[in-house]
Protein backbone atom coordinates (compact mmCIF):
# COMPACT_ATOMS: atom_id res chain seq x y z
CA UNK A 1 0.00 0.00 0.00
CA UNK A 2 2.48 2.80 0.64
CA UNK A 3 6.13 2.16 -0.51
CA UNK A 4 8.95 4.74 0.59
CA UNK A 5 12.32 4.15 -0.92
CA UNK A 6 15.76 5.71 -0.20
CA UNK A 7 13.47 9.07 1.32
CA UNK A 8 15.52 12.34 2.32
CA UNK A 9 13.93 15.45 4.17
CA UNK A 10 14.70 18.06 6.40
CA UNK A 11 14.36 21.84 6.31
CA UNK A 12 16.85 24.53 4.97
CA UNK A 13 18.52 21.92 3.22
CA UNK A 14 20.00 19.84 6.21
CA UNK A 15 18.79 16.13 5.86
CA UNK A 16 17.17 15.50 8.83
CA UNK A 17 15.84 12.22 7.95
CA UNK A 18 18.05 9.95 5.12
CA UNK A 19 18.38 6.74 3.10
CA UNK A 20 14.73 5.94 4.51
CA UNK A 21 12.89 2.30 3.06
CA UNK A 22 9.99 1.15 4.26
CA UNK A 23 6.53 -0.55 3.37
CA UNK A 24 3.23 -0.63 5.10
CA UNK A 25 1.21 -3.55 3.53
CA UNK A 26 -2.45 -3.43 3.54
CA UNK A 27 -4.69 -4.06 6.25
CA UNK A 28 -0.96 -3.95 8.98
CA UNK A 29 -0.21 -1.99 11.37
CA UNK A 30 3.32 -0.99 11.28
CA UNK A 31 5.44 1.62 14.44
CA UNK A 32 8.52 3.77 13.99
CA UNK A 33 9.76 3.95 17.10
CA UNK A 34 12.76 6.11 18.04
CA UNK A 35 13.99 8.69 20.80
CA UNK A 36 12.72 12.80 20.42
CA UNK A 37 14.53 14.20 17.36
CA UNK A 38 15.27 10.82 16.02
CA UNK A 39 13.40 12.12 12.57
CA UNK A 40 9.59 10.62 13.30
CA UNK A 41 7.68 13.72 12.54
CA UNK A 42 9.81 15.16 9.49
CA UNK A 43 9.27 11.34 8.34
CA UNK A 44 6.09 11.67 8.52
CA UNK A 45 5.64 15.65 7.37
CA UNK A 46 7.42 14.11 3.88
CA UNK A 47 5.19 11.32 3.27
CA UNK A 48 1.98 13.31 3.99
CA UNK A 49 3.14 15.83 1.70
CA UNK A 50 3.45 18.42 4.26
CA UNK A 51 7.04 18.95 3.67
CA UNK A 52 8.53 18.18 0.27
CA UNK A 53 11.30 15.32 0.08
CA UNK A 54 14.52 16.27 -0.71
CA UNK A 55 15.50 13.16 -2.62
CA UNK A 56 13.58 9.59 -2.85
CA UNK A 57 10.00 8.39 -3.05
CA UNK A 58 6.80 8.02 -2.20
CA UNK A 59 4.37 5.51 -3.56
CA UNK A 60 0.42 5.15 -2.59
CA UNK A 61 -0.80 1.57 -4.67
CA UNK A 62 1.50 1.92 -7.26
CA UNK A 63 0.87 5.84 -7.47
CA UNK A 64 3.88 8.36 -7.21
CA UNK A 65 2.76 10.73 -4.71
CA UNK A 66 5.76 12.27 -3.67
CA UNK A 67 5.66 15.67 -4.93
CA UNK A 68 1.76 15.89 -4.36
CA UNK A 69 0.74 18.50 -1.57
CA UNK A 70 -0.75 17.62 1.86
CA UNK A 71 -4.30 17.83 0.16
CA UNK A 72 -4.34 15.73 -2.68
CA UNK A 73 -2.39 13.00 -0.65
CA UNK A 74 -5.52 13.17 2.03
CA UNK A 75 -7.96 12.97 -0.98
CA UNK A 76 -6.31 9.99 -2.08
CA UNK A 77 -6.70 8.58 1.06
CA UNK A 78 -3.93 9.06 3.35
CA UNK A 79 -5.22 10.42 6.79
CA UNK A 80 -2.07 11.87 8.63
CA UNK A 81 -2.81 13.10 12.40
CA UNK A 82 0.26 15.03 13.54
CA UNK A 83 0.96 15.04 17.64
CA UNK A 84 -0.45 18.99 18.22
CA UNK A 85 -3.38 17.33 15.93
CA UNK A 86 -4.32 21.00 14.29
CA UNK A 87 -8.34 20.72 15.27
CA UNK A 88 -10.42 23.26 14.17
CA UNK A 89 -10.20 24.44 18.14
CA UNK A 90 -13.54 27.46 17.52
CA UNK A 91 -15.86 25.18 15.47
CA UNK A 92 -17.71 21.88 17.53
CA UNK A 93 -17.11 18.63 17.59
CA UNK A 94 -19.55 18.15 15.14
CA UNK A 95 -18.32 20.36 12.60
CA UNK A 96 -14.59 18.80 13.23
CA UNK A 97 -15.99 15.52 12.42
CA UNK A 98 -18.24 16.65 9.05
CA UNK A 99 -14.72 18.76 7.78
CA UNK A 100 -13.25 15.29 8.36
CA UNK A 101 -15.41 13.52 5.18
CA UNK A 102 -14.40 16.85 2.65
CA UNK A 103 -15.75 17.24 -0.02
CA UNK A 104 -18.60 14.28 0.32
CA UNK A 105 -20.85 14.83 3.13
CA UNK A 106 -20.53 12.57 6.44
CA UNK A 107 -22.39 9.08 6.25
CA UNK A 108 -24.34 7.76 9.18
CA UNK A 109 -22.71 4.90 8.79
CA UNK A 110 -18.76 6.20 9.34
CA UNK A 111 -19.91 8.70 11.69
CA UNK A 112 -21.60 5.21 13.47
CA UNK A 113 -18.99 3.45 13.34
CA UNK A 114 -16.30 6.18 15.16
CA UNK A 115 -19.08 6.86 17.96
CA UNK A 116 -18.65 2.91 18.36
CA UNK A 117 -14.59 3.84 19.06
CA UNK A 118 -15.30 6.75 20.71
CA UNK A 119 -18.09 6.70 22.56
CA UNK A 120 -17.38 10.12 24.24
CA UNK A 121 -17.23 12.12 21.16
CA UNK A 122 -21.11 11.63 20.90
CA UNK A 123 -21.91 13.34 24.07
CA UNK A 124 -19.81 15.76 23.31
CA UNK A 125 -21.25 16.92 19.45
CA UNK A 126 -22.35 20.38 20.25
CA UNK A 127 -18.59 21.36 22.30
CA UNK A 128 -16.26 23.58 20.22
CA UNK A 129 -12.71 21.38 19.85
CA UNK A 130 -11.10 23.75 22.08
CA UNK A 131 -13.04 23.31 25.50
CA UNK A 132 -12.15 19.20 25.34
CA UNK A 133 -9.74 17.66 27.20
CA UNK A 134 -6.50 16.69 25.91
CA UNK A 135 -7.19 12.75 25.87
CA UNK A 136 -10.62 13.93 24.08
CA UNK A 137 -8.79 16.33 21.44
CA UNK A 138 -6.28 12.99 20.69
CA UNK A 139 -9.74 11.37 20.11
CA UNK A 140 -11.46 13.81 18.24
CA UNK A 141 -8.69 13.82 16.07
CA UNK A 142 -8.44 10.43 14.99
CA UNK A 143 -11.90 10.69 14.64
CA UNK A 144 -11.80 13.45 12.51
CA UNK A 145 -9.25 11.44 10.49
CA UNK A 146 -11.70 8.32 10.42
CA UNK A 147 -14.71 10.15 8.88
CA UNK A 148 -12.76 10.62 5.89
CA UNK A 149 -12.47 6.92 5.08
CA UNK A 150 -8.61 6.99 4.83
CA UNK A 151 -6.92 3.51 3.55
CA UNK A 152 -3.98 4.74 5.53
CA UNK A 153 -4.14 6.21 8.80
CA UNK A 154 -0.82 7.74 10.37
CA UNK A 155 -0.39 8.73 13.93
CA UNK A 156 2.41 11.41 14.99
CA UNK A 157 2.95 10.79 18.87
CA UNK A 158 -0.52 9.45 19.51
CA UNK A 159 0.67 9.28 23.38
CA UNK A 160 1.45 13.50 23.44
CA UNK A 161 0.25 14.67 26.19
CA UNK A 162 -1.58 12.02 27.86
CA UNK A 163 -1.51 10.60 30.91
CA UNK A 164 -0.18 7.04 31.43
CA UNK A 165 -3.55 5.40 31.51
CA UNK A 166 -5.01 7.82 28.63
CA UNK A 167 -2.35 6.78 26.49
CA UNK A 168 -2.92 3.30 26.74
CA UNK A 169 -6.93 3.92 26.40
CA UNK A 170 -5.90 5.41 23.49
CA UNK A 171 -3.45 2.59 22.17
CA UNK A 172 -6.48 -0.24 23.31
CA UNK A 173 -8.27 2.13 20.71
CA UNK A 174 -5.85 1.72 18.37
CA UNK A 175 -6.02 -1.89 18.71
CA UNK A 176 -9.75 -1.89 18.33
CA UNK A 177 -9.61 0.05 15.10
CA UNK A 178 -7.00 -2.43 13.59
CA UNK A 179 -9.91 -4.90 13.33
CA UNK A 180 -11.92 -2.64 11.00
CA UNK A 181 -9.49 -3.03 8.17
CA UNK A 182 -7.65 0.05 8.28
CA UNK A 183 -4.39 0.35 7.85
CA UNK A 184 -2.15 1.62 10.40
CA UNK A 185 1.67 3.62 10.70
CA UNK A 186 2.31 5.12 14.18
CA UNK A 187 5.21 6.98 15.10
CA UNK A 188 5.66 6.62 18.91
CA UNK A 189 8.67 7.22 21.57
CA UNK A 190 6.78 5.10 24.20
CA UNK A 191 7.92 1.62 22.93
CA UNK A 192 6.09 -1.12 24.87
CA UNK A 193 2.32 1.62 23.69
CA UNK A 194 3.88 1.42 20.14
CA UNK A 195 4.69 -2.43 20.14
CA UNK A 196 1.31 -2.87 22.11
CA UNK A 197 -0.27 -2.34 18.49
CA UNK A 198 1.66 -3.35 15.87
CA UNK A 199 2.27 -6.04 13.51
CA UNK A 200 5.96 -4.83 13.02
CA UNK A 201 8.11 -1.94 13.55
CA UNK A 202 11.37 -0.09 12.46
CA UNK A 203 13.61 2.00 14.48
CA UNK A 204 15.00 5.06 13.58
CA UNK A 205 17.35 6.59 14.97
CA UNK A 206 19.85 9.97 14.14
CA UNK A 207 17.51 9.99 11.12
CA UNK A 208 18.04 6.26 9.67
CA UNK A 209 16.80 3.10 10.31
CA UNK A 210 18.53 0.74 11.81
CA UNK A 211 16.16 -2.02 12.75
CA UNK A 212 12.94 -3.63 11.66
CA UNK A 213 11.14 -6.86 12.85
CA UNK A 214 7.97 -8.41 14.64
CA UNK A 215 7.33 -6.66 18.15
CA UNK A 216 8.64 -9.98 19.59
CA UNK A 217 12.06 -9.46 17.81
CA UNK A 218 12.38 -5.91 18.71
CA UNK A 219 11.30 -6.57 22.28
CA UNK A 220 14.19 -9.06 22.55
CA UNK A 221 16.29 -7.37 20.64
CA UNK A 222 19.44 -6.07 23.30
CA UNK A 223 19.96 -2.85 21.79
CA UNK A 224 16.49 -1.90 21.68
CA UNK A 225 16.04 -2.89 25.50
CA UNK A 226 19.07 -0.57 26.35
CA UNK A 227 18.05 2.44 24.33
CA UNK A 228 14.28 2.38 24.76
CA UNK A 229 13.17 0.10 27.29
CA UNK A 230 15.51 1.55 30.05
CA UNK A 231 16.19 -2.33 30.73
CA UNK A 232 20.18 -3.24 30.48
CA UNK B 1 -34.45 60.45 16.80
CA UNK B 2 -36.37 57.03 15.65
CA UNK B 3 -35.60 58.65 12.12
CA UNK B 4 -31.82 59.04 12.53
CA UNK B 5 -31.49 55.60 13.74
CA UNK B 6 -33.45 54.26 11.26
CA UNK B 7 -30.93 55.66 8.68
CA UNK B 8 -27.99 54.63 10.28
CA UNK B 9 -29.20 51.02 10.17
CA UNK B 10 -29.65 51.75 5.96
CA UNK B 11 -26.03 53.27 6.10
CA UNK B 12 -24.93 50.23 8.34
CA UNK B 13 -26.25 47.48 6.43
CA UNK B 14 -24.35 48.87 3.33
CA UNK B 15 -21.37 49.06 5.65
CA UNK B 16 -21.74 45.50 6.34
CA UNK B 17 -21.95 44.07 2.90
CA UNK B 18 -18.97 46.75 2.14
CA UNK B 19 -16.74 45.40 5.31
CA UNK B 20 -17.52 41.61 4.44
CA UNK B 21 -16.09 41.43 1.66
CA UNK B 22 -12.38 42.32 3.42
CA UNK B 23 -13.01 40.75 6.15
CA UNK B 24 -12.97 37.35 4.58
CA UNK B 25 -9.77 38.02 2.74
CA UNK B 26 -8.04 38.98 5.59
CA UNK B 27 -9.48 36.25 7.66
CA UNK B 28 -8.26 33.64 5.04
CA UNK B 29 -4.93 34.99 3.07
CA UNK B 30 -3.97 37.38 5.58
CA UNK B 31 -4.21 40.40 2.76
CA UNK B 32 -5.60 43.74 3.61
CA UNK B 33 -6.61 44.27 0.28
CA UNK B 34 -6.13 48.13 -0.01
CA UNK B 35 -7.78 47.96 -3.55
CA UNK B 36 -10.49 46.76 -2.52
CA UNK B 37 -12.57 50.45 -2.99
CA UNK B 38 -11.28 50.88 -6.42
CA UNK B 39 -12.74 47.10 -7.54
CA UNK B 40 -16.25 48.87 -6.56
CA UNK B 41 -15.64 51.94 -8.16
CA UNK B 42 -14.26 49.84 -11.17
CA UNK B 43 -17.88 48.14 -10.83
CA UNK B 44 -19.53 50.87 -11.15
CA UNK B 45 -18.36 52.31 -13.75
CA UNK B 46 -18.61 49.73 -15.97
CA UNK B 47 -22.21 48.96 -14.85
CA UNK B 48 -22.74 53.50 -16.04
CA UNK B 49 -20.87 52.59 -18.98
CA UNK B 50 -23.25 49.29 -19.99
CA UNK B 51 -26.13 51.28 -19.04
CA UNK B 52 -24.79 54.01 -21.20
CA UNK B 53 -24.64 51.56 -23.85
CA UNK B 54 -27.86 50.70 -23.23
CA UNK B 55 -28.15 47.83 -21.53
CA UNK B 56 -30.87 47.29 -19.17
CA UNK B 57 -30.18 48.23 -14.92
CA UNK B 58 -30.57 44.58 -13.65
CA UNK B 59 -28.44 43.06 -16.31
CA UNK B 60 -25.78 45.95 -16.35
CA UNK B 61 -25.29 45.40 -12.47
CA UNK B 62 -25.21 41.70 -12.93
CA UNK B 63 -22.32 42.24 -15.98
CA UNK B 64 -20.65 44.92 -12.88
CA UNK B 65 -20.68 42.18 -10.12
CA UNK B 66 -18.53 39.76 -12.29
CA UNK B 67 -16.31 42.23 -13.54
CA UNK B 68 -15.67 42.68 -10.02
CA UNK B 69 -15.47 39.18 -8.84
CA UNK B 70 -13.28 38.67 -12.42
CA UNK B 71 -10.88 41.19 -10.77
CA UNK B 72 -10.83 40.07 -7.35
CA UNK B 73 -9.96 36.42 -8.75
CA UNK B 74 -7.54 37.56 -11.17
CA UNK B 75 -5.38 39.20 -8.27
CA UNK B 76 -5.48 36.04 -6.25
CA UNK B 77 -4.13 34.08 -8.97
CA UNK B 78 -1.44 36.08 -10.61
CA UNK B 79 -0.46 39.13 -7.52
CA UNK B 80 -1.30 37.56 -4.53
CA UNK B 81 0.45 34.06 -5.14
CA UNK B 82 4.33 35.56 -3.83
CA UNK B 83 2.00 37.05 -1.04
CA UNK B 84 0.82 33.62 0.06
CA UNK B 85 4.26 32.36 0.28
CA UNK B 86 5.54 35.23 2.83
CA UNK B 87 4.81 34.88 6.30
CA UNK B 88 4.07 37.30 9.33
CA UNK B 89 5.10 40.56 9.14
CA UNK B 90 6.27 40.12 5.50
CA UNK B 91 3.56 39.02 4.23
CA UNK B 92 1.20 41.58 5.54
CA UNK B 93 3.70 44.73 4.52
CA UNK B 94 3.75 42.74 0.78
CA UNK B 95 0.22 42.15 0.97
CA UNK B 96 -0.47 46.10 1.69
CA UNK B 97 2.10 47.38 -0.85
CA UNK B 98 0.95 45.04 -3.47
CA UNK B 99 -2.64 45.80 -3.56
CA UNK B 100 -1.94 49.66 -2.47
CA UNK B 101 -0.01 49.36 -5.98
CA UNK B 102 -3.17 47.89 -7.53
CA UNK B 103 -5.72 50.99 -6.44
CA UNK B 104 -3.39 53.61 -7.88
CA UNK B 105 -3.38 51.26 -11.39
CA UNK B 106 -7.09 51.21 -11.63
CA UNK B 107 -7.99 54.44 -10.09
CA UNK B 108 -4.84 56.46 -12.37
CA UNK B 109 -6.98 54.31 -15.78
CA UNK B 110 -10.36 55.09 -14.29
CA UNK B 111 -9.76 58.70 -13.73
CA UNK B 112 -7.35 59.03 -16.61
CA UNK B 113 -10.47 57.10 -18.85
CA UNK B 114 -13.41 58.62 -17.51
CA UNK B 115 -12.29 61.27 -15.17
CA UNK B 116 -16.31 62.46 -14.68
CA UNK B 117 -17.45 59.54 -14.53
CA UNK B 118 -20.15 58.42 -11.89
CA UNK B 119 -22.84 55.44 -11.10
CA UNK B 120 -26.54 56.63 -10.25
CA UNK B 121 -29.39 53.86 -10.15
CA UNK B 122 -32.50 55.69 -9.68
CA UNK B 123 -35.62 53.32 -8.28
CA UNK B 124 -38.47 54.76 -9.32
CA UNK B 125 -41.23 55.12 -6.35
CA UNK B 126 -42.11 56.80 -3.60
CA UNK B 127 -40.98 56.77 -0.39
CA UNK B 128 -42.26 53.73 1.52
CA UNK B 129 -42.88 54.40 5.37
CA UNK B 130 -41.14 52.04 7.39
CA UNK B 131 -42.40 52.17 11.21
CA UNK B 132 -43.43 55.37 10.43
CA UNK B 133 -40.30 57.04 8.70
CA UNK B 134 -40.32 57.61 5.21
CA UNK B 135 -37.97 56.45 3.38
CA UNK B 136 -36.64 56.49 -0.35
CA UNK B 137 -36.94 53.26 -2.41
CA UNK B 138 -33.82 53.47 -3.06
CA UNK B 139 -32.58 52.82 0.06
CA UNK B 140 -35.33 50.13 0.96
CA UNK B 141 -33.88 48.36 -2.03
CA UNK B 142 -30.22 48.57 -0.99
CA UNK B 143 -31.03 47.57 2.84
CA UNK B 144 -32.95 44.24 1.56
CA UNK B 145 -30.12 43.80 -0.98
CA UNK B 146 -27.65 43.94 1.47
CA UNK B 147 -29.51 41.55 4.36
CA UNK B 148 -30.25 38.96 1.59
CA UNK B 149 -26.54 38.64 0.96
CA UNK B 150 -26.04 38.75 4.53
CA UNK B 151 -28.69 35.94 4.64
CA UNK B 152 -26.85 34.19 1.50
CA UNK B 153 -23.58 34.39 3.52
CA UNK B 154 -24.04 32.96 6.48
CA UNK B 155 -26.03 30.00 4.89
CA UNK B 156 -22.87 29.71 2.70
CA UNK B 157 -20.31 29.54 5.75
CA UNK B 158 -22.76 28.16 8.28
CA UNK B 159 -24.55 25.15 6.53
CA UNK B 160 -22.42 24.29 2.94
CA UNK B 161 -19.62 22.10 3.34
CA UNK B 162 -17.64 24.18 1.33
CA UNK B 163 -18.37 27.14 3.44
CA UNK B 164 -17.36 25.12 6.49
CA UNK B 165 -13.89 24.35 4.58
CA UNK B 166 -13.23 28.11 4.09
CA UNK B 167 -14.11 28.85 7.94
CA UNK B 168 -11.27 25.63 8.30
CA UNK B 169 -8.73 27.32 6.51
CA UNK B 170 -9.30 30.72 8.46
CA UNK B 171 -9.00 28.90 11.93
CA UNK B 172 -6.09 26.35 11.02
CA UNK B 173 -4.66 26.28 7.60
CA UNK B 174 -2.49 23.16 8.03
CA UNK B 175 -5.42 20.96 9.97
CA UNK B 176 -7.68 21.98 6.84
CA UNK B 177 -5.02 20.14 4.11
CA UNK B 178 -5.12 17.06 6.47
CA UNK B 179 -8.64 16.74 5.83
CA UNK B 180 -8.31 17.55 1.92
CA UNK B 181 -9.32 20.82 1.52
CA UNK B 182 -7.14 23.16 -0.64
CA UNK B 183 -6.17 26.46 0.72
CA UNK B 184 -5.33 27.47 -2.73
CA UNK B 185 -9.03 26.52 -4.10
CA UNK B 186 -10.46 28.39 -1.18
CA UNK B 187 -8.33 31.43 -1.23
CA UNK B 188 -9.51 31.50 -5.37
CA UNK B 189 -13.65 31.20 -4.44
CA UNK B 190 -12.89 33.66 -1.73
CA UNK B 191 -11.22 36.40 -3.56
CA UNK B 192 -13.51 36.36 -6.32
CA UNK B 193 -16.53 36.17 -3.79
CA UNK B 194 -15.05 39.54 -2.21
CA UNK B 195 -14.55 41.38 -5.23
CA UNK B 196 -18.27 40.51 -6.40
CA UNK B 197 -19.35 41.95 -3.22
CA UNK B 198 -17.24 44.79 -3.83
CA UNK B 199 -19.37 45.10 -7.28
CA UNK B 200 -22.55 44.43 -5.31
CA UNK B 201 -21.53 47.43 -3.06
CA UNK B 202 -21.09 49.56 -6.03
CA UNK B 203 -24.49 48.79 -7.24
CA UNK B 204 -26.51 49.36 -3.75
CA UNK B 205 -24.67 52.41 -2.90
CA UNK B 206 -25.76 54.33 -6.30
CA UNK B 207 -29.01 53.54 -5.20
CA UNK B 208 -28.87 55.93 -2.61
CA UNK B 209 -26.20 58.70 -3.89
CA UNK B 210 -23.96 58.80 -7.20
CA UNK B 211 -21.08 56.93 -6.79
CA UNK B 212 -18.10 58.48 -8.40
CA UNK B 213 -14.47 57.75 -9.91
CA UNK B 214 -12.66 59.12 -6.56
CA UNK B 215 -14.76 57.31 -4.08
CA UNK B 216 -12.58 54.31 -4.02
CA UNK B 217 -10.31 55.58 -0.60
CA UNK B 218 -12.69 56.23 1.37
CA UNK B 219 -14.59 52.59 0.39
CA UNK B 220 -11.72 50.82 1.41
CA UNK B 221 -10.99 53.23 4.74
CA UNK B 222 -14.60 52.10 5.68
CA UNK B 223 -14.34 48.21 4.99
CA UNK B 224 -11.73 48.40 7.06
CA UNK B 225 -13.19 50.01 9.81
CA UNK B 226 -15.57 48.07 9.65
CA UNK B 227 -13.58 44.61 9.54
CA UNK B 228 -11.39 45.52 12.27
CA UNK B 229 -14.82 46.68 14.37
CA UNK B 230 -16.18 43.42 13.54
CA UNK B 231 -13.53 40.94 14.03
CA UNK B 232 -11.34 39.96 10.64
CA UNK B 233 -12.89 36.44 9.16
CA UNK B 234 -16.08 36.85 10.60
CA UNK B 235 -19.23 37.59 8.42
CA UNK B 236 -22.17 37.93 11.44
CA UNK B 237 -19.52 40.25 12.65
CA UNK B 238 -19.11 42.32 9.81
CA UNK B 239 -23.04 42.88 9.56
CA UNK B 240 -22.97 43.78 12.95
CA UNK B 241 -21.02 45.93 13.37
CA UNK B 242 -21.44 47.58 9.72
CA UNK B 243 -25.51 48.40 11.90
CA UNK B 244 -23.72 49.84 14.39
CA UNK B 245 -20.98 52.06 13.01
CA UNK B 246 -24.34 52.95 10.86
CA UNK B 247 -26.05 54.40 13.55
CA UNK B 248 -23.01 55.99 15.04
CA UNK B 249 -22.17 57.70 12.06
CA UNK B 250 -25.50 58.55 11.57
CA UNK B 251 -26.45 59.66 14.92
CA UNK B 252 -23.24 61.47 15.48
CA UNK B 253 -23.82 63.25 11.86
CA UNK B 254 -27.26 64.49 13.15
CA UNK B 255 -25.84 65.83 16.00
CA UNK B 256 -22.22 67.48 15.76
CA UNK B 257 -21.50 67.08 12.07
CA UNK B 258 -21.48 66.31 9.04
CA UNK B 259 -17.40 66.40 9.30
CA UNK B 260 -17.26 64.89 12.61
CA UNK B 261 -18.59 61.41 11.11
CA UNK B 262 -14.99 60.04 10.10
CA UNK B 263 -13.05 60.89 13.21
CA UNK B 264 -15.72 59.13 14.82
CA UNK B 265 -15.69 55.58 12.74
CA UNK B 266 -12.02 55.59 13.22
CA UNK B 267 -12.12 56.38 16.52
CA UNK B 268 -14.49 53.14 16.60
CA UNK B 269 -12.05 51.10 15.34
CA UNK B 270 -9.25 52.29 17.04
CA UNK B 271 -11.63 51.37 20.59
CA UNK B 272 -12.09 48.50 19.21
CA UNK B 273 -8.65 47.71 18.84
CA UNK B 274 -7.96 48.62 22.64
CA UNK B 275 -10.87 47.12 23.83
CA UNK B 276 -11.40 43.52 21.91
CA UNK B 277 -8.17 43.31 20.00
CA UNK B 278 -10.38 40.40 18.31
CA UNK B 279 -13.10 42.58 17.48
CA UNK B 280 -16.81 42.21 17.63
CA UNK B 281 -17.27 37.98 16.94
CA UNK B 282 -13.59 37.42 15.37
CA UNK B 283 -11.93 33.90 15.21
CA UNK B 284 -13.71 32.82 12.13
CA UNK B 285 -16.62 31.39 14.37
CA UNK B 286 -19.40 33.41 12.89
Amino acid sequence: MLEVSTLAAGYLGQKVVDGIDLAVRPGEAVAIIGSNGAGKTTLFRAIAGLLRPMAGRVMLDGRDVTRWPAQRVAQAGVAYVPAERHLFGGMTVKTNLTLGAYPRRPDRETLESVFEIFPVLRERLQQRAVTLSGGEQQMLAVARALMGRPRLLMLDEPSTGLAPKLAKDAFDALVGLKGTGVTLLVAEQQVPLALSVADRGYVLENGRITMEGTPHELDQNPEVRRAYLGVG
Amino acid sequence: MKAVILDGIVLGLGFGLLGVGMTLVYGLGGVLNLAYGEVAVLAAIVVAQAMAGGIPTALAAVIGVLAAASTGLLLDLTLMRPVYRQSGGNKVLLGLLLTLGVAFVIEGVLTWRDPLGALSINVAGKPISILGVPLAVGSVWASVIALAAAAALLVFFGATIFGRAVRSVIQDELGARLVGISPALVRAVIFALSGGLAGLVAVTQSMTAPLTVNAGFNLTVTALIVSVVGGLGSVAGAFLAGVLLGIVDSVSAYYIGRYITSIVLLGAAVLTILVWPRGLLGGGQG
